[in-house]
């Protein structure tokens, strides 16, 4: 709970005085039925105009003393559920933001979202509850159970057995209510996950016009959730009226103890009437007490929910001072590197993989679906570390670098373009803040893009959509590869991102980068033989494996499965008509 | 629970500006002026839903009633007892009367207890359902929605509308619903106890009535726009929180951290600002109310004494009245507060229906016949489309596709090559010209029955959490174990799929995210030969798949292709050579048409693209 004492600390004082607020407010309600009663018993049974007026006025002047006590807490309790509350989402969000891709495996995706959204509301609406009435209620509850025991410690002793009855209903209320809003919160996580599937593929859903199979799999989640909700809220709906029960037997209790008594003469029944006026009032204020615990069950299942997130510490390290140890010369070692997804015990994805990139050099990887290729550069930029052997960048082991500082120097192009919305400008600015736009305009026309952006009718101001869904595979693609060649790094990755673009356009844009990436490392992933045939070496992998390494001339010499590829792709074509034209 | 929300209202349009001064004509009581017609509309709208639980709402009305009577009933033997303890006329304690006081006493509150805790167990079933059957229609209504709709906004814009908004909606509904009715039958019973004992006093107390009126108008006025601010900011955050957390690895990548956490930091503090504000504003109702209330005791007071300074009423009058004036009040306070609580769920309700509103795809026309079994024979004939008029992506297009061929679209990207696929599976509208199957208008066909027949690879692969098997049996559900694999046989994928631990079973991460896409792309193939279309469109279907294993996939595709008219969308020339026809496609038409062999004897665009995808091997032969 170590991280919630920091918002106790800010919020605490303005809380006190919120508290403060609420027992003035208290004290005005307790004020007014006594002056009200004054008024009529000096004022109007006596015919006293003056007395009239007089109480008149102090219920006027106590009414606006209440007023403002409200107002103020009003403020502060607004201003303080909601900076609380923002300020939580943003920790939350800056502590999500800050976990390795590892890390964040173990969460749902929709569930980040669900915590991030709907669960701090929760949180923050318990606080503005608690502002509201925490301190009335007990105020009120206590001071009407001194004023109950001062009138007749007799009769208390129904307290004694009503008040631990209602206090261990409250517990029951937790206890209960707990694991159900835990399950609500888990269904609304369902619900969003469905929702935010359907969104991203709702091209596929349209396509195989699976309406009813995806309305079937909603209906489903949604009747999940309605059914948890409305059990929580059934089960809840038994608390409030068992304490107004219980106390209420109280009530009953008090009568008939207080009859036999009077009976016996050793008291009043004004005793009794004003007794159970004290009742009503303590009913009154657990009332309060309870609504408050109701909410405080929800938002206990949503700080657990939170606490589960802020709890994962980034096992990424590095060494602060490492970073001096990086010469820029975009040198790039793999010594025998493994990796698994699953850590040591899951199946390898790479194997004892060597190489040495020199600095500026462009090295091909080729390899099948699933061989490593993607899973190998990853290590690169540390979006995950080896499991064995060491992955170098300037000679320096990245796992002693800060990722920031690797990722500044490191450019990837992903397989798939992932484009955010906003302009075209925005997104190719991602690899470079303060690119000009004459920067900008440049990494488009080196990626081939720069035409087509033009020739929209905004240009470099054309708004995306999430995912930039309105341009085609091809020109995703090109502007993903601007965003990182505007970020003029040292080493570049291209994970197969030209799949979709024209042979023609991706000749350029290979030319384009010889030109400019004079100096550069880049690791190019390809499908396509005639893509890398022209890179330095090229490394072929299989199974996580290399199974050769080489230029073009030695590897068609001697490696078995890069003669498989080069004939699977250019083999046939070699005897075509129009080649040997 | 609490009346204030984090969640208020709002939507994305400009905020309405107030047009008409003075009410309108048989606008909502009590509806803030400007949006009166809006509110109106939406209430009533939401009437629609809630209107259906109208059976139970019944049966919680009377249960309301009934308690009522019982809570009266409660200080009425209170009464009694206590007489019964002072005896008759200060004799000893009449046990006999106070035993059954005491035991009406005891069923009273047994059955008050009850009929609470009956009435919170169905409310809490009634309001569920309006909430399950309102989130329903919304989904619902996302399948008639054209994909532009989606293209054009965040996930999690439209996500916040199906959550946040609709438990906006939710929690209105099941706190307003008990309070709005016991408040009603509450003030009724005052208000009759009130003139059977003074018409004019009742007539002073009612003093009170337009000031609380004219206070709840006026901050509903405030915070029925501040909660619509509020929950379109909710949705703007969650839009911006659903994107970033989605694109999380990109956003690594890139070290973008920083700058999406300032991003998020903009819609927060919005969200927070608009927040405090509707906070602060609902927040005030309630102690402006208690000094209503207190001008009105003292209204009560002063005019009593007056009227007792005459004689007309006797003091035990006020005293009563005044306690009947309180029970006036309270309830009078909660509807008050409903309908404070009521602009925050209205907010909600009102972005639920703007997205219900929203232009659909095009209904299917009248006489509209269903399309099954199509021998598959495609023709365009001077097809236009255009997103606006003046620049047309695809103009004048026209050619037939004869039953069974099998259609290259080749091109540069960006030629609108995707376009024409999007044109024959409806997905978009031509703006010109028609498109027929079969010889007939593909707009003749319901929309449903013509996407039926084709089967779509598309550039991007789209896999759903679930099991493999789940995900190849999206191309047909009633499908066997044995056809499944046999599908994934045919597309490569049962090989790889047989290497992991599970196999078929093995559970997809979202979106497939622990294949490669590769893989992800040999699943989406195997799910379209599962779904054996007549038409078959693979768009780029092969691009991340390695051409050895390319090669293979093709040889299923062939298989699979024989007999049905197949439309290909490719850039690696040499997957396509085989194809019956190869339309050169750029900048919307068509410059080239024929065989490969015609064409590479013409030497025109595609011989040259051709030998462009060569020319390296060419060189160093």
């Amino acid at each position: 709970m170590g991280n919630w004492v920091k918002y106790i600390r800010k919020y605490g004082l303005s809380f006190g005085v919120a508290f403060l607020l609420v027992a003035m407010e208290a004290a005005c309600d307790l004020l007014q039925p006594t002056l009200l009663a004054r008024m009529i018993d000096e004022g109007v049974a006596t015919l006293d105009r003056t007395a009239v007026l007089r109480y008149g006025g102090y219920m006027l002047l106590v009414t606006a003393v209440g007023a403002i006590a409200a107002s103020g807490r009003n403020i502060v309790s607004s201003q303080v559920s909601q900076r609380f509350g923002s300020e939580l989402r943003s920790d939350l969000y800056r502590h999500i933001q800050s976990l390795s891709l590892r890390n964040l495996d173990r969460f749902d995706r929709a569930s980040l979202v669900t915590r991030l959204t709907n669960d701090v509301t929760q949180l923050q609406n318990f606080v503005n509850g608690m502002m509201r009435i925490f301190a009335k209620a007990p105020i009120l509850c206590i001071g009407s159970l001194v004023m109950a025991i001062r009138l007749n410690p007799r009769l208390s002793l129904v307290l004694v057995v009503v008040v631990p009855v209602v206090g261990a209903l409250i517990a029951l209320n937790i206890r209960i209510g707990f694991p159900m809003f835990l399950r609500v919160q888990a269904a609304m996580d369902r619900l969003n996950g469905i929702m935010r599937e359907y969104l991203a593929g709702v091209r596929v859903v349209k396509a195989f016009n699976r309406f009813a199979g995806e309305s079937e799999k909603f209906g489903r989640v949604n009747e999940e959730f309605r059914r948890s909700s409305a059990n929580a809220m059934r089960r809840m709906a038994v608390f409030n009226p068992a304490i107004l029960l219980t106390v209420n037997f109280g009530i009953v209790a008090v009568i008939w103890l207080g009859g036999l008594r009077v009976d016996g003469g050793s008291m009043q029944v004004g005793h009794i009437v004003a007794f159970v006026n004290y009742m009503t009032q303590i009913l009154f204020s657990l009332m309060l007490i309870s609504m408050v615990f109701n909410m405080l069950v929800r938002a206990k299942a949503s700080v657990g929910r939170m606490q589960e997130v802020l709890s994962v510490r980034d096992e990424t390290t590095w060494q602060e001072d490492a970073g001096r140890l990086l010469d820029g010369s975009g040198r790039v070692d793999f010594e025998r590197v493994s990796f698994s997804y699953n850590g040591p015990v899951g199946a390898p994805a790479l194997k004892g993989i060597d190489l040495s990139v020199r600095p500026g050099e462009t090295i091909g990887i080729i390899g099948s679906t699933g061989s490593g290729k993607s899973t190998l550069v990853g290590l690169v930029p540390r979006l995950h570390d080896a499991t064995e052997g060491a992955v170098k960048l300037d000679g320096v082991d990245v796992r002693l670098l800060d990722p920031k500082l690797v990722r500044d120097r490191v450019a990837v192009v992903p397989q798939k373009p992932m484009l955010f919305s906003g302009t075209i400008l925005d997104n190719i600015r991602w690899g470079r803040e303060d690119a000009t736009e004459e920067e900008v305009a440049e990494a488009a026309r080196m990626a081939a893009a720069h035409d087509f952006i033009a020739a929209l009718p905004e240009g470099y101001r054309t708004k995306l959509g999430q995912g930039g869904v309105n341009l085609s595979g091809g020109q995703k693609q090109r502007i993903s590869i601007a965003r990182a060649l505007v970020r003029k790094p040292r080493v570049l990755i291209l994970d197969d991102c030209t799949s979709a673009v024209d042979v023609a356009t991706e000749a350029a844009i290979k030319e384009a980068l010889r030109s400019y990436a004079r100096g550069l490392t880049c690791l190019l992933i390809a499908q396509r033989i005639t893509s890398v045939m022209d890179a330095d070496r090229i490394l072929v992998l299989e199974g996580g494996e290399v199974a050769g390494i080489g230029d073009h001339e030695t590897l068609l010499r001697e490696c078995r499965i890069y003669q498989e590829i080069y004939r699977s792709q250019i083999g046939e074509e070699m005897h075509s008509d129009g080649v040997r034209a | 629970m609490a009346s204030e929300r984090e969640q208020g209202a709002g939507r994305p349009n400009p905020p309405a500006v107030p047009l008409v001064p003075g009410r309108p004509p048989g606008g909502g009581r009590g509806a803030p002026v400007q949006k009166a017609k809006d509110r109106a509309g939406t209430l009533k709208r939401l009437w629609s839903y809630i209107g259906r639980e109208r059976k139970w709402l019944a049966v919680v009305f009377a249960l309301i009633l009934a308690d009522s009577g019982l809570t009266l009933a409660g200080p009425y033997l209170i009464g009694v007892s206590v007489d019964a303890i002072s005896g008759p006329s200060g004799g000893g304690v009449d046990f006999g009367l106070l035993e059954a006081a005491l035991i009406g006493l005891t069923a009273a509150y047994v059955g008050d207890a009850f009929l609470t805790w009956l009435q919170g167990w169905l409310m809490a079933g009634v309001s569920q359902r309006i909430v399950k059957s309102l989130r329903e229609a919304l989904f619902a209504k996302l399948h008639k929605l054209p994909l532009a709709y989606f293209d054009t906004r965040r996930h999690g814009e439209i996500m916040s509308r199906l959550s946040n908004d609709i438990d906006n909606v939710s929690t209105t509904v099941s706190q307003t619903t008990s309070q709005l009715m016991s408040g009603v039958i509450a003030i009724a019973g005052s208000l009759v106890m009130m003139l059977a004992l003074s018409p004019l006093l009742t007539l002073a107390s009612l003093i009170t009535v337009p000031l609380v009126y004219l206070l709840a108008r006026t901050i509903a006025k405030r915070t029925s726009s501040l909660f619509r601010e509020q929950q379109a900011t909710l949705g703007q955050l969650n839009g911006q929180i659903e994107e970033t957390i989605s694109g999380i690895e990109a956003v690594k990548a890139f070290n973008r951290e920083d700058k999406v956490i300032e991003g998020f930091e903009d819609a927060n503090r919005k969200l927070r600002d608009v927040g405090i504000r509707a906070q602060i504003w609902s927040g005030f109702l309630m102690p402006l109310l208690s000094v209503i209330n207190n001008i009105g005791f003292a209204a009560v007071a002063i005019v009593g004494g007056m009227l007792a300074v005459k004689g007309m009423v006797t003091v035990g009058v006020i005293a009563s009245f005044i306690s009947y004036s309180r029970q006036f009040v309270r309830p009078l306070n909660d509807l008050a507060n409903v309908y404070n609580v009521l602009q925050s769920g209205l907010a909600g309700a009102e972005r639920v229906f703007e997205a219900m509103d929203e232009k659909e795809e095009a209904e299917d026309a009248a006489g509209s016949v269903r399309l099954t079994a199509p021998r598959g024979e495609v023709e365009f004939e001077n097809v236009t489309f255009g997103y606006c008029p003046d620049a047309p992506i695809v103009r004048g297009m026209s050619f037939r596709a004869k039953a069974g061929e099998s259609v290259a679209l080749v091109g540069p990207t960006g030629a609108g090559k995707t376009t024409v696929v999007n044109l024959l599976t409806r997905f978009y509208e031509t703006t010109g010209g028609r498109i027929l199957i079969d010889g007939r208008d593909i707009r003749e066909y319901t929309r449903d029955s013509l996407r039926g027949v084709f089967g779509i690879v598309l550039q991007d692969t789209y896999l759903f959490s679930g099991t493999i098997k789940d995900n190849i049996k999206y191309g047909r559900e009633d499908a066997t174990d044995e056809e499944v694999r046999e599908a994934a046989a045919a597309a490569n994928a049962d090989a790889f799929i047989r290497q992991l631990p599970k196999g078929y079973d093995t559970e997809l991460s979202e979106n497939g995210g622990n294949l490669s896409q590769g893989q992800r792309q040999l699943l989406a193939i195997a799910r379209v030969v599962l779904a054996k279309p007549s038409i078959l469109i693979l768009d780029e279907a092969t691009s991340s798949i390695d051409t050895r294993t390319e090669r293979h996939i093709q040889e299923a595709l062939l298989h699979i292709m024989r007999g049905r008219t197949t439309f290909i969308i490719a850039h690696r020339l040499n997957t396509i050579r085989d194809a019956d026809a190869i339309m050169v496609i750029d900048k919307g038409t068509i410059r080239e048409k024929g065989s490969h062999d015609e064409l590479m004897r013409k030497q025109g665009d595609y011989y040259r693209m051709f030998r462009n995808q060569f020319k390296n091997i060419v060189q160093e032969a």
